[in-house]
């Protein structure tokens, strides 16, 4: 195993009598995107949400390692980069104190997140519950970031974003890969995705 | 990852209070029903020519029921609009569960103090008491209001993982909150009065550091899944 990965077996998760995951199994390296596809109800969201430690797994096994270490679920939790369309950030707050809420939390400077806040043009003083959906989704984008991520966790990247902002995400994604992180991306239509290393098709 | 503990704490504290102050989801509620609470309780009993002392034996344990029933009305939503909110996902990747605890119960205790430091001296003056013992009427508010903040927060985020919040909030809060209210009444009928207060007091502050110490043990098993 590399010094930055992220591997899955026999992963399975059901809801009350509803089998969501069924042993899904992939693996990514650092530099490389493991693509998640599936129609709707397949379970993307789901597996991103085990990998994150947002779900707990029945049965299977998730392992991450960053740097050469073996990642403990609470500490993946806190390291990954997650991005997912169900996911909210605070409505009273603006772009930059969300922004610098995290950062505080997570014990990064918030330069950086302000940063890719400005790379995609977001109003700073702008309250997230006056953000439109596109808006919101490239404030996600800048959440995920913030803390520089090995492992970036995406749920639908480009859902909402218009040309501009998907550009601007996908300059972000390849940076991160160029740069040593490793992505997994679900989406229930492929996407022209960079450096796809794997795929893994929920619908089989 | 370099953030300490406290100022996780700390942050989520400081988000909770510029949330609040922008919204208002409970401050206002909170207010609104202990001042009509107090008002009410003391038109009623106006007329009834009850003694000082009588007046005191009310008003102890009208400002509990008054605390009580406000925690179990507005304070779920410590965690409750976490959830309903969908921002409990983006809070569980960022901080340490029990720096997300510890953000919660300060809140809870700042917000009950603020509830406490309106409604007491309004029940002072509204039903026409003498302060026996003022500084025990602190150490009863703070030893009561303390205790019912981590109770309250505790529950709170027990509610928040599952259907039936408001009922499930009601089943469990009976047990957890019925002797801390039997101490705080007993505490604050002695400030009053002027009674002894020492034993009562100190069974409150065990009641407080049993159930504080609960919380950070149970929370990481509550919050995370």
């Amino acid at each position: 195993m590399r010094a930055t990965s992220l591997s899955f077996s026999g992963v399975s998760r059901r809801f009350g009598r509803v089998a969501v995951l069924r042993g899904a199994a992939g693996e990514v390296a650092a530099g490389g995107l493991l693509a998640v596809r599936g129609p709707n109800g397949s379970g993307k969201s789901t597996l991103l949400r085990c990998l994150a430690g947002l779900l707990a797994i029945e049965r299977g096994e998730i392992r991450a390692r960053e740097e050469g270490r073996e990642l403990a679920t609470a500490d993946r939790r806190r390291r990954i980069g997650f991005l997912a369309p169900d996911l909210a950030l605070y409505e009273e707050l603006s772009v930059a104190e969300n922004v610098e809420l995290f950062a505080r939390l997570r014990g990064v400077a918030p330069e950086p997140g302000l940063a890719i806040a400005r790379r995609f043009a977001l109003p700073a003083g702008r309250p997230w519950g006056a953000l439109s959906s596109g808006m919101r989704q490239r404030l996600r984008w800048a959440w995920a970031l913030l803390h520089a991520p090995r492992l970036l966790l995406l749920d639908e990247p480009f859902q909402n974003l218009d040309a501009e902002g998907e550009a601007t995400a996908r300059a972000l994604l390849d940076e991160h890969l160029a740069s040593g992180g490793l992505a997994v991306a679900a989406s229930p239509v492929s996407l022209p995705l960079p450096r796809i290393t794997g795929e893994l098709d929920l619908a089989r | 990852m370099s953030s300490t503990w406290l100022a996780e704490a700390f942050a989520v504290f400081g988000k909770d209070w510029r949330s609040e102050m922008r919204a208002r989801h409970s401050v206002a509620t909170l207010v609104l029903f202990a001042l009509t609470t107090l008002i009410i309780a003391s038109l009623a009993l106006g007329p009834i020519g009850a003694s000082p002392g009588e007046r005191s034996e009310v008003v102890a344990a009208l400002l509990w029921i008054l605390l009580l029933f406000a925690a179990a009305a507005g304070l779920p939503r410590a965690f409750v609009h976490e959830e309903e909110s969908r921002t409990a996902a983006a809070l569980r990747l960022a901080a340490r569960p029990s720096a997300v605890f510890a953000g919660k119960l300060l809140w809870v205790a700042s917000l009950l103090a603020a509830l406490e430091a309106i409604a007491t001296p309004l029940a002072v003056a509204l039903f026409d008491l003498e302060v026996a013992s003022p500084l025990g009427l602190l150490a009863a508010l703070a030893g009561g209001g303390l205790g019912l903040a981590a109770a309250t927060t505790v529950l709170a985020a027990i509610v928040a993982q599952g259907r039936g919040a408001t009922t499930l909030f009601a089943a469990l809060a009976f047990p957890l909150l019925v002797p801390l209210a039997v101490l705080a009444v007993a505490a604050t009928r002695s400030a009053l009065l002027g009674g002894e207060a020492g034993p009562v007091l100190l069974q409150l502050l065990l009641y407080d550091g049993s159930i504080v110490v609960a919380g950070f043990l149970l929370f990481p098993v509550i919050w995370n899944p």
